[in-house]
């Protein structure tokens, strides 16, 4: 089943440090709209190439690919990248700027332009999903946004361009924009990170960054990669044995010794860091589980998506 | 299995090479690598500066640079005892292009600090981050005041950015459009190259007048740096390739950090870049392995049955990550490759430096 907060709105922007797998969190969380039946369009905009491939196709490019397909439910998954520089000519078609201009912007190159105005870049990137939501291009847009450090700049692109430019087409699509950002029905950000110390201090920078900032709806925080929590790793292997009524050799208990130790030690790293998100950053909140496999399959895929089917705890 | 632990070699490393630089994928430990390389060979009596981007908050506070980035090297107190030094900056990019205008540009100097154009520029031109550090550590590698330089690259998708920034500028420099608006002598309503006008007209429709009065301004008055960062950036292209000068790649054993890894390997292996050695972070560590046969495994309920599950998945993740890291070590070549176990805690104060480079070093 579809958790309610999912549709709240038509734009989900997926964003967090890097290492944290917010691409594969954006990737599990189309296929779970897409089997609830929604037209589900992924949209990299670092252009990770990778995503296609884990998603059953090739690598993704700015031409649109399908990707899944749903019968039963009528939903699917298509993705794309989206290239500043692609967004900028399509950006001045749009705006139904004559042959003379569009010649004369691709003679003047995106670098140069973007060097004189910035943020523009990011802007145009924005303007493309802005005009990607309007025209109802899909049920549900999910955007695997840059990593944190970048997705700051990138999703503040508007406002900032709002204080520089004071009228003309920038200005307005940086207004319509914003407008996108701060509407709760238009778009949401959902922000990934794992139970660690790094990742969730710079998660609660974006997080101010984008809601106190910008206005933008917080969707639940997804902490990506937990263990299981296992209060039995405390004990020693012997104890735990005795308890379990088996008998272990001396080379078993060295063995476990050393995987529980270990696994305690970690597990107290993500107690802490879970609860210290409780504290600063008390959101309805998504575990992903740790897969044990460095290289996730499509497979996988579907684990992470099943296990983001629930409504959010709250925190305590 | 073939993976190696470094013994002497990176120790070789931190002994003979006078810049070393890290780069690799976002988020695997290269800002605390590169911390913790440049602490081991300052206590091993060199004088050393290590140059970083955008440390975590912490780790910035254990090296006592401000957030703020004051750009200047800083003493980092009660690192070292004996001969060598250990000292930290965080680079400002922008200050680093403003003294870099104030030095080569003299009268002109002000009027390029004080344009709108020059300032988007400075923080966001692609490639202007990369180009700064390279900048810097151009100038502390002739300084004099250090043996060693150790520079984090800032993170980004191709990590390999950094390598081609000076390149890059120039080429920025080169284009037709910027060489037509640094003509003297003619004004705005004057510039008949097509493309430097279509450039102009272009900004002029989608941002206003102000900036483009400002773009032809900021064009003209730089255009006597030219020759000298042409210079400078072969002078950086040659100081990268140099025998001194050594490639540290960072990475975690996750795939699309090898992968990433691989690609910038490949990429160093290419452009002439010498890789002077590999590190992996985060690798979780092989248990031994359990000797329980089937039958009774099948029979354990209660605590047991926890730690076992437990054993499992940590072993089936460590032998994935061993296996993902073949490709890396091949493409390593002679380099020495390190792994640096998933520590219980973060890294972030001199002890904690000091233990990894313990680790790094052996």
């Amino acid at each position: 089943m579809e958790p309610t907060w999912l549709g709240a709105a038509r734009v989900l922007f997926v964003a967090g440090k890097g290492g944290v797998g917010s691409s594969t969190v954006a990737a599990a969380l189309s296929l779970l709209a897409a089997r609830n039946g929604a037209d589900v369009l992924l949209a990299s905009v670092d252009g990770k190439p990778g995503l296609g491939p884990l998603l059953g196709g090739t690598p993704l490019t700015k031409d649109e690919q399908l990707l899944r397909t749903f019968s039963a439910s009528g939903g699917r998954v298509r993705a794309r990248t989206i290239p500043p520089d692609q967004a900028f000519g399509d950006y001045l078609e749009l705006k139904g700027v004559g042959g003379l201009l569009r010649r004369a912007a691709s003679a003047a190159s995106l670098d140069m332009v973007a060097a004189s105005t910035p943020g523009l870049e990011h802007l145009l990137v924005l303007g493309k999903i802005k005009e990607l939501e309007r025209t109802k291009a899909a049920d549900l847009i999910v955007v695997d946004a840059p990593p944190a450090g970048h997705a700051a700049p990138f999703i503040r692109s508007a406002s900032a361009l709002q204080e520089v430019v004071a009228s003309g087409p920038v200005r307005q699509q940086a207004d319509e924009v914003a407008e996108m950002l701060a509407d709760h029905g238009r778009s949401q950000a959902l922000l990934v990170t794992l139970a660690e110390e790094t990742p969730v201090n710079e998660l609660i920078e974006l997080a101010c960054d984008v809601d106190e900032r910008l206005g933008l709806a917080l969707a639940p925080l997804v902490v990506n990669a937990c263990w299981p929590d296992r209060p039995e790793l405390e004990l020693t292997p012997a104890t735990a044995a005795k308890r379990s009524g088996v008998g272990l050799t001396t080379a078993d208990k060295a063995a476990l010794t050393s995987s529980s130790r270990y696994g305690w030690a970690r597990l107290q790293v993500q107690r802490e860091q879970l609860a210290r998100l409780d504290d600063l950053l008390p959101l309805p909140r998504l575990l992903l589980p740790k897969l044990t496999v460095p290289r996730l399959t499509s497979d996988d895929l579907d684990v992470l998506a099943e296990s983001l089917a629930v409504e959010p705890e709250h925190p305590r | 299995m073939t993976t190696r632990r470094i013994g002497s070699p990176l120790a070789h490393l931190l002994d003979s090479a006078d810049l070393l630089v890290t780069c690799g994928p976002g988020g695997v430990g290269k800002t605390t690598t590169a911390a913790a390389l440049g602490l081991a060979a300052a206590r091993a009596g060199r004088r050393v500066v290590v140059v970083t981007i955008d440390p975590a908050k912490r780790l910035a506070d254990a090296l006592g640079i401000d957030a703020a980035g004051s750009n200047q090297p800083h003493l980092v107190a009660g690192a070292v005892t004996g001969p060598g030094s250990f000292s930290a900056l965080m680079l400002d990019a922008e200050k680093t292009f403003d003294q870099l205008i104030r030095d080569r540009a003299g009268d002109a100097a002000q009027t390029i600090l004080d344009n709108s154009v020059y300032r988007s520029i400075a923080g966001s031109l692609a490639g202007a981050q990369e180009y700064m550090a390279i900048e810097r550590l151009h100038q502390l590698h002739h300084s004099g005041d250090y043996d060693l330089v150790v520079i984090d690259t800032p993170p980004s998708r191709h990590a390999i950015d950094v390598l081609e920034a000076p390149d890059r500028l120039v080429s920025f420099l080169s284009n037709p459009v910027y060489r037509a608006l640094t003509i003297p002598s003619r004004s705005f309503a004057k510039v008949t190259n097509a493309a430097s006008s279509a450039f102009l007209w272009t900004v002029k429709r989608l941002a206003g007048p102000k900036i483009v009065e400002d773009t032809i301004e900021f064009f003209r008055s730089i255009s006597g740096l030219e020759a000298g960062l042409r210079t400078r950036a072969a002078e950086m292209s040659a100081l990268l390739r140099a025998d001194h000068t050594a490639f540290v790649l960072v990475s975690s054993p996750r795939a699309e950090a090898i992968d990433e890894a691989s690609y910038l390997a490949t990429a160093l292996h290419d452009g002439g870049f010498r890789l002077g050695g590999v590190v992996v972070n985060l690798v979780h560590p092989l248990p031994p392995a359990l000797h329980l046969d089937d039958d009774t495994l099948d029979g354990i309920t209660g605590p047991l049955a926890e730690q076992i599950a437990y054993h499992r998945e940590l072993t089936a993740l460590a032998e994935g990550e061993r296996a993902e890291l073949e490709s890396l070590i091949a493409l390593a070549g002679d380099a020495p490759v390190c792994e640096v176990p998933l520590l219980d805690h973060d890294v972030h104060d001199v002890d904690a430096l000091i233990e990894l480079g313990g680790v790094l070093v052996d």
